[in-house]
């Protein structure tokens, strides 16, 4: 009696943790189109205008092996509009004959347009609540350009053009430091964070987008179209209201310790751009103090690097010379991040997030600050740019052949 | 640790079991006094043979040879043996030779007669008497030459045993790369032998007995005394006895039989065809079953972990050999849920998988007709054929199948487009893995399982797969062999014995025994055994102007 109890309690044990599970679901490979890129524009009538880039994954190279692989692109785009993201995704199925899976979509486009006059804050809830689209998803602005340009054009060596953006953007952010590779969960975060703004890079298309459609694109050795990263948009209240470009932008990312390598050029003898110095490593640490009830805050930036270039006979044996460059290079680096720090004020939108340290330092004082930080007092604020730069090598040699050249002539 | 005994268990089935035994007991008498045989031998040769004649049916090739001896009045005597079971030569020359070669013997009577010939004149080592006709037949049709003489009751049983047997050869299905390359035949007195050689002890006792009503193979338990649990020896003779089978012609029929746990897939009992190994696991405190007939030789307890573990892991080092043994464990994993983990991946979790390695995928399975898991179930049957066939089929058309599995599997399938490259290779690296194991019953049992986790996986994705692991690991702790745990000393968790398990500690390191398997005397070896270089003569004498280093 006993045994037959339990075999029945343990059969429906059984039944029960096949059927109060979570949701499980069975998808073949075949029945999913695999996005890899998504667009988002607005068009006349005030709908958004979503743009799937559907990988074709036999015309992926590397996958061409076995199955005779096809001429075609590696992409296929499809559009669809409607009253919300939501509405304009379930419209997308009308014209795609599988299922949409973004699980594996690391690239999302915002036309310029709309997040200059709508905003993205309410655009990517819709995201960000979807249990498929990863936090990690990149995101970018179109810049100067429709949302749909960019997912369109099509992109050599890396076949799939989302891959190429954010790879241009990571390897980017590494060894020149202009650029920044945010997420979705990242901006989100600063967007609902009264502390900082977030910094979202921008993504153009130089040449023409119609020509960047067409397979023929790729089949030549200079393209038509490119993608191109340009330019770290700036966010207030969820809109686009400018742009940071060149000396500002690095100084932006310097600021927010993301930069990893960099060049910086300086100027000897009242000759510009003479020495090349590269960072190896920087280290930047940003604190907030209190002086006269007023924040001020202390952004303490530490570059090792190397003399990669140099354009004029410089007597690079001598350390007195290296020190003066060591001094040269840390008022470049202060030069461009002040000017990057002055464009934030201007603007007044707290890119850096001094705001979250002044937050984090002092939590009683930043209930008087917090409300109008923004406005009235990050413009004011005072920040103390203090740069330890230092020389560690000066690549495979010291002084250049240059100086033996001007001796002998 | 008596606590992991069952014997609430046990005491139930020995119930069982008495009932049995008495029904059969009662059985055997019956059929005995049907035919006439048992009992004591007849004081008439005459007699005695026609019995004999009787009971085997005239058989052609048992040998009666009758000779007089004797200078009184000659008796007569009669020599029997089965042609094929002995060795020839010794009976001729031992027996009939000597016999016919002391003509000139006085004697009285067949009692005497057989006295002087046991005393006298045989010149073979093991004799007996026999005075009773079970015994008889039993010692003739294995092999020894029966002496019935004429007015004795009695009968001499000489040991002649031989014949054709195989020579010891290299183990065939347990190789390794350094160790012993002798393996057991078929004859159970060479078998023995082999382990007697390498275990030099009074303490190697073996226990013979007969099973099989008709077969009446013999069958020898051996154990190191004062090494071995009682108990796991008592248990072992107390299931063989249990044994009513007519025949035993394997040692399978005994594992069958004997095992702890019948409702599964898992070898709870080892078997092995290497001296060396049973030494060793005899050393660790178990017992070993041989049996006439096979070079297969049981070992109990068994433990999961000693499937994969192999003879040559004592003999290497430890750290390769302990990396062998991680290896070993990792293609476990990967025969057993190569397939399910594909399936899972490529129908349900394909946000797991790195985008190129998808795509990649992806543009395979575009021209398959089927469901990965068909796809899978397809690939995995067709390679079970396969190695079904490479075992049965006759050496010499080995190469066609090759060839035949490897094109219409490897290539034509793949470039019909049934199925796609990367199922191939998942396949390929299963079957791989799934010989990796080193002991066939476990592998095979693995790959039964492994059909399984892929209902789960199609079915359920990794979910699936978990369920199924944890099931799989919930029966495994279950099981019990000689009412050892299966998985100790990984769970229950014997810290002591955990340096032999997936790790092998350096011998010197290893100190103890397997804990619930050998009890008597858990410690292997002596103290502080760490090989250590010679102190050097130059550093200690140089001490005095360069020490305070």
């Amino acid at each position: 009696m006993g045994m037959r109890y339990k075999k029945i309690l343990l059969f429906l044990l059984i039944i029960c943790i096949t059927t109060i599970s979570g949701c499980w679901n069975k998808k073949e490979l075949n029945e999913l189109s695999i996005i890899s890129a998504l667009g988002i524009d607005k068009n006349e009538e005030g709908e958004y205008v979503k743009t799937f880039q559907i990988i074709n994954p036999k015309n992926v190279a590397g996958a061409l092996q076995g199955g005779g692989g096809g001429q075609g692109p590696a992409v296929t785009v499809y559009s669809a509009t409607g009253k919300t993201i939501l509405d304009s995704h379930y419209m997308g199925s009308t014209k795609i004959s599988r299922r949409l899976y973004m699980a594996h979509t690391n690239l999302l486009v915002i036309s310029e347009e709309l997040a200059r006059e709508e905003g993205i804050i309410k655009i990517l809830d819709a995201f960000e609540r979807d249990p498929e689209i990863r936090p990690t998803t990149t995101i970018v602005i179109a810049h100067e350009a429709k949302a749909e340009d960019i997912v369109k054009s099509l992109t050599a060596i890396d076949n799939i053009p989302a891959d190429k953006v954010v790879k241009t953007l990571e390897t980017s952010e590494r060894v020149w430091g202009g650029e920044l590779k945010v997420t979705l969960q990242g901006v989100i975060k600063k967007l609902t964070d009264s502390g900082t703004d977030p910094l979202i890079t921008g993504v153009r298309v130089i040449g023409d987008p119609e020509k960047g459609k067409k397979i023929e694109n790729i089949q030549a050795s200079e393209l038509d179209a490119t993608l191109e990263a340009d330019g770290l948009a700036i966010f207030k209240n969820g809109k686009l209201i400018n742009w940071l470009h060149g000396d500002n932008a690095r100084g932006a990312v310097w600021v927010l310790d993301k930069l990893k390598k960099t060049i910086v050029n300086l100027e000897w003898e009242g000759v510009k751009d003479v020495i090349g110095y590269q960072v190896m490593r920087q280290n930047t640490e940003v604190s907030a103090a209190i002086k006269n009830e007023q924040p001020e805050i202390t952004v303490h930036v530490r570059a090792e690097g190397d003399i990669r270039e140099v354009r004029n006979p410089v007597k690079l044996s001598d350390p007195d010379v290296l020190r003066k460059i060591e001094k040269l290079a840390e008022k470049e680096i202060k030069r461009q991040i002040e000017g990057s720090v002055e464009f934030a004020k201007e603007n007044k939108t707290d890119i850096f997030g001094f705001g979250d340290e002044v937050h984090r330092s002092y939590p009683d004082a930043w209930k008087d600050f917090g409300k109008d930080w923004q406005e009235t007092v990050f413009p004011e604020i005072k920040v103390d740019v203090k740069v330890d730069a230092f020389i560690r090598r000066t690549g495979l040699r010291n002084n250049s052949y240059l100086s033996d050249y001007e001796n002998s002539h | 640790m008596p606590s992991f005994f069952k014997r609430h268990k046990r005491k139930k089935i020995d119930k069982v079991h008495n009932n049995k035994k008495e029904q059969t007991k009662k059985e055997d008498s019956k059929e005995n006094s049907s035919q006439n045989a048992a009992g004591p031998l007849n004081r008439s040769l005459a007699a005695n043979l026609e019995v004999i004649k009787q009971k085997t049916g005239s058989s052609p090739d048992v040998i009666i040879r009758r000779l007089m001896v004797g200078g009184g009045p000659p008796v007569e005597i009669a020599i029997g043996y089965v042609e094929g079971l002995v060795e020839e030569q010794s009976v001729n020359d031992f027996l009939i030779k000597s016999i016919l070669n002391n003509d000139d013997i006085e004697v009285k009577n067949g009692e005497e007669i057989l006295n002087k010939i046991e005393k006298d004149i045989i010149a073979l080592g093991s004799i007996e008497r026999v005075n009773d006709w079970e015994k008889l037949f039993q010692s003739m049709l294995s092999g020894k030459t029966i002496i019935l003489i004429d007015g004795s009751s009695e009968a001499i049983s000489a040991n002649t045993r031989g014949g054709e047997k195989r020579s010891i050869l290299e183990p065939s299905t347990q190789n390794t790369i350094r160790g012993s390359r002798e393996s057991f035949t078929e004859a159970i007195g060479t078998n023995i032998a082999l382990v007697r050689r390498i275990i030099n002890n009074p303490n190697l006792w073996i226990e013979p007995r007969k099973l099989g009503t008709i077969t009446q193979t013999d069958v020898s338990v051996m154990y190191i005394n004062g090494i071995v649990k009682d108990e796991i020896v008592e248990e072992v003779r107390k299931r063989l006895d249990n044994i009513k089978l007519d025949s035993i012609l394997e040692s399978g029929y005994i594992e069958q039989m004997i095992q702890d746990q019948t409702m599964t897939t898992f070898p709870t009992i080892f078997h092995t065809e290497r001296p060396d190994m049973v030494a060793g696991n005899l050393l660790e405190g178990r017992v070993a079953i041989f049996i006439n007939g096979t070079p297969f030789v049981l070992l109990a307890p068994a433990v999961f972990i000693q499937f994969f573990q192999t003879p040559e892991d004592y003999y290497i080092r430890s750290d390769i050999a302990t990396a062998t043994r991680f290896l070993r464990v990792i293609t476990f994993f990967i025969s057993l849920m190569g397939p399910a983990i594909y399936v899972a991946a490529t129908t349900f979790h394909q946000e797991m998988i790195p985008t190129q390695f998808l795509l990649i995928i992806a543009a395979q399975r575009d021209v398959v007709p089927f469901p990965a898991f068909v796809e899978a179930l397809i690939m995995e049957v067709t390679f079970e054929i396969l190695r079904e066939a490479g075992i049965r089929m006759p050496k010499i058309i080995g190469p066609t199948i090759s060839i035949v599995g490897a094109l219409v599997i490897g290539q034509a399938s793949v470039q019909a487009g049934i199925v796609s490259p990367a199922m191939v290779i998942v396949v390929s690296i299963t079957a791989i893995a799934s010989f990796a194991t080193p002991s066939f019953p476990m592998a095979i049992s693995i790959r039964l399982i492994r059909f399984l986790f892929m209902l789960c996986a199609a079915t359920f994705g990794f979910y699936g797969i978990v369920l199924a692991f944890i099931t799989l690991l919930a029966h495994l702790c279950g099981l019990r062999s000689f009412g050892v745990p299966y998985m100790s000393p990984l769970t229950p968790f014997i810290p002591e014995n955990a340096g032999d398990t997936i790790f092998r500690r350096p011998w010197w390191d290893l100190r103890e025994r397997p804990r619930l398997i050998g009890s008597k005397n858990t410690v292997r070896k002596g103290n502080n055994q760490k090989p250590e270089p010679p102190a050097a003569r130059e550093m200690s004498s140089r001490k005095g102007d360069g020490d305070e280093i």
